[in-house]
């Protein structure tokens, strides 16, 4: 068996590994090496091909696979190692990694410092319970992307979309591109899963419907999807007997949620935070777990990519200090947590004296609320104010907090919004 | 007897007022016809008259308003099979390759004889017997002087020495009655009592008890101690020890693998079309692939035995389909429970004819929920339903409440083929020279299937008057690699072997691509998605086929020399990709238009 020896280990090459990876090496991190499964760089981001990413880091619209590009040539020019096709088998608490792939078999790496960076993956149809038969044509939203934007192939003809969560809408236009005809897009909520702008470009510019407060119920069809039958759902999310409609369709297309990809943490049993699903953080996105950091969606979902490479670097910055020594475990963490209306914050912790000069919190918020006030408070005492207009569910709001303004003996840090 | 069958429906509550006909024949089989309001009476009325003695089997014709049971006309196929001129010829022919029909073509690969089994899936163990919780039942539960009680005890015996020959993953955890109630821990007691002194022997419905061996009767520490997460206080436990667990399509793989190693030959994608009988003998059948001639043909239809037994004019029993709903728990809770459990004297077990139903666990970790048990009218009708779903999950949370039902990675459902006397139906046709029916296996059918096998062997030296020894047969099946299995260093040496070892398409499973060529260069080759995961893993897990269903579909079109368009995921128009977009003309849907 291999063994090596290394400063930061990067587990996953896509925008939070990248990002992680050139942040570690740029903060004087020596051997920094990113471990990714598929064969190329870039995660889940080489089959988005559509517009729309680096609005905030690079100020203009690029392609998925684009915006990966800057990160992945950044990676190529600073003598970062790359195993591709490289699957992590098992994580110890000495940061021990067992990892393999065809060419160097079996390998043990011993790490200073590992930053989580696996992403997350789609649901499935059971995980949202639709009755009926299990035929060929239910597909998520990213396998019909991969299939469609890499592969070449269109996977149906005529499909339905369950979820407005933004990956079904994108998928709406793009069916659509392709030839397929979509019938509607089909929410089980009473607002849409998905960003405004892209309410607005997938599917009303092309003239597709979106039912809310509507679902799929069933599943038509003993080898092939035959159709599927959608219906009407009351304020508990039960179909409304009578709201039935059948709809003939080749192709069903779900885009019901991602969870954070968390086997490895689970198995390092790094704490975890129930409402995010991912482990809990701290200012530097450091786990429970010394020495061992997470970073993107592996942490929560994540709606915009900027922020993705955000944590990513946050991470590979924490990565470096803990190599350097320039943390200081020993102090006591404070908490921050989710006050009125929110549902959860990232990070959970904060060591003030490890903390740069300011953090970005990153939340989300329980319901659609217009507007509305953030505000921060440490032990009671607001230390932040801020206005917006309006606060939905599926747009993930991020606020800074001058750290200065949290006393050192201060216990915690709590984020709220309310109308106002 | 017709006069005690008519008085027992007109005595029953919710069949007395309609009209059913009633026609007993010379050999005391009933056949019912008549109309009721629902499908569940219609089994009713059938296990009804099922239990009045002298009765032997039942054709059951009876309809429930609504429910139309569509048939097919095959006449034109049949024509055409007929006319193709492609025949062959065999000494037993095996209809269906489920869990019996394999069984059965092993065990009679062990004697000099052609076999040629038909299948009209794409794959080996794609109906019931991929469908099931897998469990090789100790026998307890059987009726006593049933073929399934004498079969059951047998084939759980059996598989010991099966799973070390056919290298298929078999575990004996036993399986545990957990006993809340104090009367039922009394009547538990009473029946040991009973078992010791052996005064069982003496009451007929403990007959079987007495000859199930390897039971144990638990204190309550001792079930918390052998079950930590189980739901409340149990004061006592029923283990039986006896019961094992596979993977019930991977031995059905297996048998079918030696069998096929052995000689025989299995043809999937042959549907039997219609039975040739001549001169009151077995002549053969018409597949869908053409005319194949033998003197002896074996009935393991599953469902559709029934209709094989009318294609040669021995219709003497009714197969009614009755579904049970499974669903898979997240592998993250392996070890949560060891053994199988199930609440003795619980509500959800009553009624039903089922083996039990809970919490068992599959040999890879594991929780399994279910199975539920529900009649049917429709033979391919798997699908699952919001009440089985609240059945399966209550069954789970009777035995342990930890597990959530979020936890759930998927569900599925298989049809039982049940007949309406409940027992196996093991037999030479009474009217048909040739012919042997292995009908009606239902549960315990996986555990009893090596001793179906062996009771088939004997009827076919009845029927030939004899069968000669083939002194060539092995066995033995060599197993093949599973990398999940070894340790870092096995794993290690493994893919400098072969580096395809060394590439994982699976995440959640990690199944290796070496793997997946395996099952598609296997003895009987994998050649759908479905028969790839069956036979490695790959989809199984918590992604459900999200990540490797794509590059395991890639992996088949380039074994297999096949456009990714014509890859199914069980075969027949189950495929997965519609067109190719990048090459309109090749089957592509739409012209593209310059952007």
């Amino acid at each position: 068996m291999k063994e090596l020896k290394i400063d930061v280990a990067v587990i996953g090459g896509g925008p939070a590994g990248l990002a992680a990876a050139i942040e570690a090496k740029d903060q004087g991190a020596e051997q920094v090496m990113i471990l990714e499964r598929d064969v190329e760089l870039g995660g889940i981001l080489q089959q988005c091909i559509h517009d729309g990413f680096g609005l905030h880091r690079f100020g203009k619209r690029l392609s998925g696979c684009g915006y990966a590009h800057h990160f992945i040539e950044s990676v190529a020019s600073k003598e970062i190692d790359v195993k591709l096709k490289t699957i992590v088998l098992e994580i110890t608490d000495q940061r021990i990694i067992y990892a393999m792939n065809e060419i160097d078999g079996m390998m043990r790496i011993e790490c200073g410092a590992i930053i989580l960076a696996m992403g997350c993956r789609e649901r499935t149809r059971s995980q949202v319970f639709i009755w009926g038969t299990r035929p060929s044509g239910v597909l998520t939203a990213g396998t019909v992307q991969r299939y469609i934007n890499m592969e070449g192939y269109l996977p149906g003809e005529k499909a339905v979309i369950l979820g407005s969560g933004d990956i079904g809408l994108i998928m709406a236009r793009r069916m659509t591109l392709e030839g397929i005809e979509v019938e509607g897009v089909y929410e089980v909520m009473e607002s849409p899963g998905g960003l405004t702008r892209n309410i607005s470009q997938c599917l009303k510019d092309f003239q597709i419907p979106m039912y809310l407060s509507t679902t799929v119920v069933r599943i038509h069809g003993n080898r092939k999807l035959e159709g599927v039958t959608v219906a009407q759902v009351d304020e508990n999310r039960q179909p409304i007997e009578g709201t039935e409609r059948y709809i003939a369709c080749d192709l069903l297309v779900l885009a019901v949620g991602l969870i954070p990809e968390n086997e490895l943490s689970r198995q390092l049993e790094v704490e975890m935070d129930p409402r995010t699903k991912g482990p809990i953080v701290d200012e530097h996105f450091m786990t429970s777990m010394p020495g061992i950091f997470a970073a993107g969606n592996v942490v929560t979902v994540f709606d915009l990519v900027d922020y993705v490479s955000l944590t990513g670097e946050i991470a590979g910055r924490g990565a470096a200090k803990y190599l350097q020594g320039k943390l200081n475990l020993e102090l006591p963490a404070k908490d921050i947590l989710p006050g009125d209306a929110v549902n959860f914050v990232v990070p959970q912790r904060i060591r003030t004296a490890n903390a740069e000069d300011s953090i970005l919190i990153y939340f989300r918020v329980k319901e659609e609320m217009r507007k509305v006030e953030v505000t921060a408070t440490v032990d009671g005492e607001v230390c932040m104010r801020k206005k917006h207009p309006i606060a939905l569910p599926p747009e993930m709001m991020v606020e800074k907090i001058q750290v200065g303004k949290i006393q050192e003996d201060a216990r915690e840090l709590r984020v709220s919004v309310k109308v106002g | 007897m017709k006069n005690k069958i008519v008085q027992a429906i007109k005595e029953d509550e919710t069949l007395s007022g309609y009209q059913i006909e009633v026609f007993v024949s010379a050999d005391k089989i009933v056949t019912l016809t008549g109309e009721v309001d629902d499908w569940q009476q219609v089994v009713d009325c059938g296990h009804l008259v099922a239990k009045i003695k002298g009765v032997r089997n039942i054709v059951n014709d009876m309809t429930a308003k609504g429910i139309v049971i569509p048939k097919r006309d095959r006449s034109m196929e049949i024509q055409q099979a007929m006319e193709s001129g492609n025949e062959t010829a065999c000494d037993i022919l095996v209809i269906g390759a489920g869990i019996a029909g394999c069984a059965i073509a092993r065990e009679l690969a062990k004697y000099q004889v052609k076999t040629i089994v038909v299948e009209k899936n794409s794959d080996v163990a794609e109906e019931a017997t991929k469908a099931n919780n897998g469990n090789i039942h100790p026998g307890v539960l059987a009726k006593p002087g049933t073929l399934k009680a004498e079969l059951n005890l047998k084939g759980n015996e059996m598989y010991t020495q099966l799973a070390e020959d056919l290298h298929f993953e078999l575990k004996r955890p036993g399986s545990l009655n957990v006993i809340y109630k104090k009367s039922e821990w009394r009547k538990m007691k009473a029946l040991q009592v009973m078992r010791v002194t052996g005064l069982g022997h003496l009451v007929p419905p403990l007959r079987q008890v007495m000859k199930v061996p390897g039971l144990k009767w638990l204190t309550g520490d001792e079930v918390k101690k052998m079950e930590p997460h189980l739901k409340g206080e149990p004061i006592g436990g029923f283990w039986m020890t006896t019961m094992g667990l596979v993977e019930p399509y991977e031995v059905c793989i297996a048998m079918a693998e030696n069998a096929v190693e052995n000689g025989t030959e299995i043809r999937l994608n042959a549907e039997v079309l219609d039975v040739l009988v001549e001169n009151g003998r077995i002549a053969g059948v018409v597949t869908n692939q053409g005319v194949i001639r033998s003197e002896i043909v074996i009935n393991c239809a599953g469902v559709y035995s029934d209709t094989i037994a009318e294609m040669a004019n021995d219709r003497f029993f009714t197969i009614h389909p009755r579904r049970g709903a499974i669903a898979i728990i997240d592998k993250s809770r392996k070890g949560f429970l060891k053994t199988p459990a199930g609440i003795r004297g619980g509500k959800e077990a009553e009624k039903n004819n089922t083996k039990g139903g809970g919490a068992s666990v599959t040999p890879e970790g594991n929780l399994l929920w279910g199975p539920t048990a529900v009649e049917i009218p429709w033979k391919e009708d798997k699908s699952v339903e919001a009440s089985d779903l609240d059945y399966i999950t209550k069954l789970g949370m009777s035995v342990t409440n930890k597990v959530k039902r979020s936890e759930i990675i998927t569900f599925f459902a298989g049809i039982r083929a049940a007949d309406y006397m409940e027992d196996f139906i093991i037999e030479r046709s009474r009217k048909v020279g040739g012919l042997i029916h292995v009908a009606g296996i239902q549960s315990p059918g996986l555990a009893s299937a090596p001793a179906i096998a062996e009771m088939v062997a004997g009827l076919v030296y009845e029927e030939r008057g004899g069968l000669l020894v083939n002194p060539a047969f092995n066995p033995v099946r060599e197993p093949k690699p599973q990398f999940r299995h070894l340790s870092h260093e096995e794993q290690d040496a493994l893919i400098q072997k072969n580096s395809k070892y060394g590439n994982i398409i699976c995440r959640c499973e990690l199944i290796t691509e070496g793997e997946i060529l395996d099952a598609i260069h296997a003895t009987i080759p994998a050649t759908t998605v479905d028969a790839v995961k069956r036979r490695t893993r790959s989809g199984m897990g918590r992604c459900q086929g999200g990540f490797c269903g794509p590059r395991v579909l890639e992996i088949l079109a380039r074994e297999l020399e096949k456009e990714p368009t014509e890859i199914t995921v069980k075969g027949n128009d189950s495929f997965i990709l519609k067109a190719d977009n990048r090459q309109p003309q090749k089957g592509g849907s739409h012209e593209r238009t310059e952007n």
